[in-house]
Formats: C-alpha cells, sequence, structure tokens
C-alpha cells in the first residue's frame, strides 16, 4: 500500500513536470538589426525545448512596443494590435495550435535605439493545473546600435528587467536581470530558463528539423535559478540562438473563479563569435 | 609650486577632454519621407546625445547645399535636393559619417 502511494507521487510528480515548460514566444529571427524595415514577428504558446507542444492561443489581450532612442530620448509607445493574425503554428511530432503573427511595416520600427515589444495574452486555462496561465512577454529589439530603453522597467505585473543588453550576448557569456512585479524587485523568486532547440520557418509557420540538442536528463530541458534578495539572477549562455527566461507565478489572483498566475518571460538572443 | 600648477594643467585638461578617452561610436541615419523631404537622427553607442552635431549637405560636385544641426532630439528634417547629394555627420575628426544619398531608403 505505501509503496503503491510513492508510486503515484512519484508518477504526479513527473507528469506534472512538462506543466512547467510553458513559454509565451514573441520570435523574430533577429534581434541585433543594423537597419530598421519591415520586420515580422510570431506569437506562440509552446514548450521550446522540444517544441513538440503547441497551446492555442486566443486573442492577445494587449500588444505593443514601446521605443526610446538614446539615453535622453523620449519613450514612445505604439499599439500594434492591428498588424496582428491569427495562424496555426506547426511543432514537431505534428503538433499544431493557434498562434499569432505580426507583420509590421517599415514605419515603426525605422529609426535608430531599443525597441520593447512587450505581449500579453490572454489567460490561458491550463487544465492539468486546473488555473490559468498569463505571461507578460518581452523581447527587445535594436537598430543600428544606439541604446535606448531596453534595462528600463515598464511596471507590468510580472516583468524581467536585463541588467544586460539581451539582444548583444555572446555565446559563453552570461545574462543578469532582476525579477519585477509593479516596478519593485520580487526577492527569493525561482526563475527557469528554457533554450530554443528547433529551428523556426517563418514562412511555413512551423518549427523544423530535428532538435539541436538532446538533454541527458529532463532537469537540463527547463533549468531552473533562483533570484537573490534583491530579485536579480545570473544564467550562463553556452550556446548561440534563442534563450526563454521565465517566472512563475509571480503574482497568483482569481479569474472566472479559478486560479491565475502572472508570470514573466523575457527572451534573449546569444551570438557565437565568429 | 610650479610642479603643482602643472598637474592642475594636465588634470585639466584631462577632464575637459571627455571625449577623447569615451568608448563611444557615432551613429547616424537618414531616411526619405518620400514627401520631398529627408529625415535625419544621430546619437552614440553610449546613448548620449548627438544635438547640435553640424549636418552637412553636398551636391554631387562636393559643393555645400545646405549647413544644419542635429536638434535637441538628435535628429533634422529637411527639403531634398534635386538630383546627387550626399549628408554629412560632422561629429569631428574620427567621428564623421557621410551617407550618400543613392543609399537613403524610405
Amino acid at each position: 500500500m505505501k509503496r503503491g502511494l510513492l508510486l503515484a507521487g512519484l508518477l504526479t510528480l513527473f507528469l506534472s513536470a512538462p506543466a512547467l515548460a510553458h513559454f509565451q514566444m514573441l520570435y523574430t529571427p533577429q534581434s541585433a538589426l543594423e537597419h530598421g524595415g519591415e520586420m515580422s514577428l510570431k506569437l506562440v504558446f509552446t514548450h521550446p525545448f522540444d517544441g513538440d507542444h503547441i497551446m492555442d492561443m486566443d486573442p492577445v489581450q494587449e500588444f505593443y512596443v514601446v521605443h526610446q532612442r538614446g539615453e535622453e530620448g523620449e519613450p514612445q509607445k505604439i499599439d500594434l494590435k492591428e498588424y496582428l493574425s491569427e495562424i496555426t503554428w506547426n511543432g514537431l511530432d505534428d503538433a499544431e495550435g493557434k498562434a499569432f503573427e505580426a507583420n509590421l511595416p517599415a514605419r515603426v520600427v525605422r529609426s535608430m535605439g531599443d525597441y520593447v515589444f512587450v505581449l500579453v495574452p490572454t489567460p490561458y486555462y491550463e487544465k492539468a493545473d486546473e488555473g490559468y496561465i498569463q505571461q507578460f512577454t518581452k523581447m527587445i529589439v535594436n537598430v543600428g546600435g544606439m541604446p535606448g530603453n531596453w534595462n528600463e522597467p515598464l511596471g507590468l505585473p510580472a516583468e524581467i528587467v536585463p541588467m544586460n543588453k539581451p539582444y548583444a550576448n555572446w555565446t559563453g557569456g552570461v545574462f543578469t536581470g532582476v525579477v519585477m512585479s509593479n516596478g519593485e524587485p520580487v526577492p527569493n523568486i525561482e526563475v527557469e530558463v528554457e533554450y530554443l532547440n528547433v529551428d523556426v520557418d517563418m514562412a511555413a509557420n512551423a518549427f523544423v528539423g530535428e532538435p539541436k540538442i538532446e538533454a541527458p536528463h529532463p532537469a537540463f530541458e527547463t533549468m531552473s535559478v533562483m533570484a537573490n534578495d534583491k530579485g536579480e539572477f545570473t544564467i550562463g549562455l553556452p550556446k548561440a540562438g534563442w534563450w526563454g527566461i521565465a517566472v512563475p507565478d509571480v503574482v497568483e489572483l482569481e479569474h472566472d473563479g479559478k486560479e491565475l498566475v502572472q508570470e514573466a518571460v523575457l527572451w534573449i538572443q546569444v551570438t557565437d563569435i565568429p | 609650486m610650479l610642479r603643482r600648477g602643472l598637474i592642475l594643467f594636465v588634470l585639466a585638461a584631462f577632464l575637459s577632454v571627455p571625449g577623447l578617452v569615451a568608448a563611444h561610436t557615432p551613429l547616424f541615419a537618414c531616411f526619405d519621407n518620400a514627401d520631398g523631404t529627408i529625415y535625419c537622427e544621430g546619437g552614440f553607442s553610449d546613448g548620449s546625445t548627438a544635438a547640435g552635431i553640424p549636418i552637412i549637405v553636398t551636391d554631387g560636385a562636393g559643393e555645400v547645399i545646405k549647413t544644419l544641426e542635429l536638434s535637441r532630439n538628435s535628429d533634422i528634417e529637411f527639403d531634398k535636393p534635386e538630383g546627387e547629394f550626399s549628408v554629412l555627420f560632422d561629429g569631428g575628426e574620427g567621428h564623421d559619417i557621410l551617407i550618400p544619398g543613392s543609399q537613403i531608403f524610405e
């Protein structure tokens, strides 16, 4: 009887592990751009290490960019919802789900400086947890090398504020950020890190090819690090590509009579030294 | 006395030319607004302002058409010249950037 309980407990732990690895993606192929111009972004709710789970997204609540050119530039917020259209995203192993794309005209990302893209999705109902997840997601693009507001908090309910330029990281470097909620640091909270382990075909709206890395153990798929008492955390960057950083359960609320956890996601891009 | 004066002079000279030791790169971009005007913006890789930097517009023969300067927002808009032209960000020695009109897109 005792052994049965133990097995059931272990099985529950094992089965619940994948639910921790939900990452709201906000993807574009290149975050450090020499020149501005037309830009396409994909909004996909997935497991980036596996690429074989695509969760259906509902119409997004908010999608905007905050642009700033230079330290003394005035930050400018541009609503981007008008550029969104629904797509079907194809994952590996025949997975598919409802996602969105945004095709931005050249005038939106024309000027030099930083562009902090922000996505606030509609809360996603996770059956396994009988509750909702809402991931406030940021991805930062730079045009022309002129910095701007890459490290400015936006006052989101759940937010990761970078302490390194998220678009200028060499392979082998480290990345440091601060977990914040409504502009205040969140101390001693767990941070999850996942590598986008699949290639993206922008035209086909799909993850393609084989996974780049085979993890030797599930703990290497979604890695964990604890933020310190100031909400700061540091991670290593061992491989070029996109890395997703997520902070689960920053805020706990109620939505439609169920628990709603508000989480923070930040995407950073890592580049090999030529 | 002479030595103290020399030290003060060297210190003052060092402090008065921070640009020489700052690790920044000039940045400059121009766009054709497609309405007969050109928009240019400048700055530095450390995020510092380029307000007041001279902008020199020359024709195909290198003759100066107009001399302008970047605004408080480190940008400027001017009428697009007829024919060939170039726009120079005149940030001083080692900080000049020349953009030919043929490389200015919408």
